[in-house]
């Protein structure tokens, strides 16, 4: 059976901190209502609410519970939470939505890395025999896979630093960035290493923010939107937990993804990668096959701004706004989960 | 965690390990819990009355979850530090690793005269299997000089640890079910 047409009808993004002082519900209350009231629907119209947050993340037990509450939970709603970034929460309403008794979902990510320590918390989610114990944390896994990536002889450092200094230059002017600016590739190249071959450029910042997309059937959306963006393609696939089980200089579930969301059926125009590492967005460009004619990551990405469980939903909100605000035609979104681009979510959009 | 230490042999085969780790966190506190903590350091319970329905959050959130709109100081109110129980659970600990307690305990939740709720509380001289909903207590208040917030954060539920040592039975009687609050008239 084919997918029923969905589109995007609405999107609001808080602006990403390097520590809010508000609380995860106070900072997603004002995204929420926002996004509620760019979709030009009433809150009651929802059908079904879908969160992505992660409990570790905020260091509290059911903290997604709470975070219900920027939403407006009573009347009781019909909803439901994913430990994961927000793009696989809208990929839960979007499922929702192909039922065919509702015509209006959320979809929302929300996530503060701030007042935990990335590097106890993400080793966490790995084997916990063998990997969690060693402290692998994300920068180190993301180290090897540059790594990997400069030995195949596919970039250079230098490479790096360009999409590094790209990315902030991109983030010029975009409201919700953290990271922007002019930046000289030589003088980031002559940076000290975090973690070799990783620079602080290659890394995203640490931020605390929030996301929220409002998705209709085509029949709601033609009603109540003047620019609805259409998802043409939605697909995510995983690989194996373990990193030394994967070849690190490629992503097999992007490229899978990709395919079966319908990528390269039509000329791209532009694409948000969740790159959040600057090797990461050579290596998802060749998975995707966008050509050197495709703009990347017009917005900064994630290297601007990296608000963990709602960046993958951002980069979908960001998708659509070139095309409702832009002009474009057709975009591509893409979110990730878990290390070294283990499992990859992409979004295929486009304009009427 | 088991508290003995069994001899272990080393050729029979591994079925499991202990890792033992601890995760930490220093959040911010958010505007109105700051406001809500320096208010009972001066003996005061507030809260927010949300402009539309009326309902008191204690401690304030800063906004309605019911109507979803945003509160500010505007509609903070100072709360009433009596009340009744109108819930509770009592705990029976177990052993695991950084249990201290050993006897069942009582966890209360109190509706404050006037509006706006505690949870989480501590009631004394009242032992586990007699607290009641129902029950009328006040808020026995740590001496100044003593008194502290710096248990209290943006995610305490409506804990007044530190200001407020418990509360004590006011020797009124106990509240009948169906009089007892019910908060959002639902």
């Amino acid at each position: 059976m084919a997918a029923q047409d969905i589109a995007i009808i609405g999107y609001a993004q808080s602006p990403s901190w390097r520590a809010a002082d508000l609380t995860e519900p106070q900072f997603l209350f004002p995204v929420i209502s926002e996004a509620i009231e760019r979709a030009g629907i009433d809150r009651r119209d929802l059908g079904f609410t879908c969160a992505g947050s992660c409990d570790y993340l905020s260091g509290q037990t059911f903290a997604f519970v709470m975070n219900l509450e920027a939403v407006g939970a009573w009347p009781p709603i019909s909803e439901s939470h994913v430990e994961m970034d927000g793009a696989w929460a809208l990929y839960e309403a979007w499922v929702r939505l192909q039922h065919g008794d509702i015509d209006t979902v959320l979809a929302f990510g929300s996530g503060k890395s701030s007042p935990g320590t990335p590097s106890e918390i993400y080793p966490l989610q790995m084997d916990p025999y063998t990997i969690t114990p060693l402290g692998a944390d994300p920068v180190s896994l993301a180290a090897l896979q540059a790594r990997a990536m400069l030995d195949a002889g596919i970039a250079t450092e230098r490479s790096f630093a360009e999409v590094a200094a790209r990315s902030r230059r991109s983030a010029i002017g975009n409201p919700y960035a953290q990271v922007s600016g002019e930046f000289d590739v030589d003088a980031l190249l002559a940076e000290p290493y975090v973690t070799a071959p990783l620079r602080r450029h290659d890394l995203p910042p640490i931020s605390d923010g929030a996301t929220a997309v409002v998705l209709a059937t085509a029949e709601k959306a033609k009603e109540v939107c003047e620019r609805p963006v259409w998802i043409r393609g939605i697909d995510h696939r995983i690989e194996a937990h373990q990193p030394g089980m994967r070849d690190l200089t490629t992503s097999a579930s992007t490229r899978l993804a990709g395919e079966k969301a319908g990528v390269g059926d039509a000329p791209v125009d532009v694409a948000e990668l969740s790159a959040t590492f600057t090797h990461q967005e050579p290596l998802l460009r060749t998975a995707l096959g966008l050509g050197d004619d495709v703009e990347v990551n017009p917005s900064g990405g994630a290297l601007a701004a990296n608000p963990v469980m709602a960046v993958g939903l951002s980069r979908i909100a960001e998708a659509a706004r070139q095309i409702s605000e832009h002009g474009k035609h057709r975009a591509v979104a893409h979110a990730t989960s878990g290390q070294c681009l283990q499992q990859n979510l992409i979004c295929v959009m486009e304009g009427d | 965690m088991s508290d003995t230490t069994e001899a272990i042999d080393p050729d029979a085969p591994v079925t499991g390990m202990d890792y033992f780790m601890s995760l930490h966190y220093r959040e911010q506190i958010c505007p109105v819990v700051e406001r809500f903590s320096a208010e009972l350091m001066e003996g005061r319970i507030t809260g927010h009355k949300c402009p539309q329905c009326g309902l008191v959050y204690v401690p304030p959130r800063g906004y309605c979850p019911i109507c979803v709109v945003e509160t500010t100081e505007a509609d903070e109110i100072v709360a009433n530090d009596r009340g009744v129980v109108t819930n509770y659970t009592v705990v029976t600990p177990v052993a695991y690793y950084g249990q201290e307690a050993t006897d069942p305990f009582a966890k209360v939740s109190i509706y404050l005269d006037g509006g706006g709720s505690l949870s989480l509380q501590d009631v004394l001289d009242v032992p586990a299997d007699e607290v009641r909903v129902g029950l009328r207590v006040q808020a026995v208040w740590a001496p100044l000089g003593e008194r502290t917030v710096d248990d209290i954060g943006n995610r305490s539920w409506g804990s007044a640890e530190g200001a407020i040592q418990g509360w004590h039975p006011t020797g009124e009687p106990d509240v009948a079910r169906e009089d007892l609050p019910n908060q959002g008239g639902f």
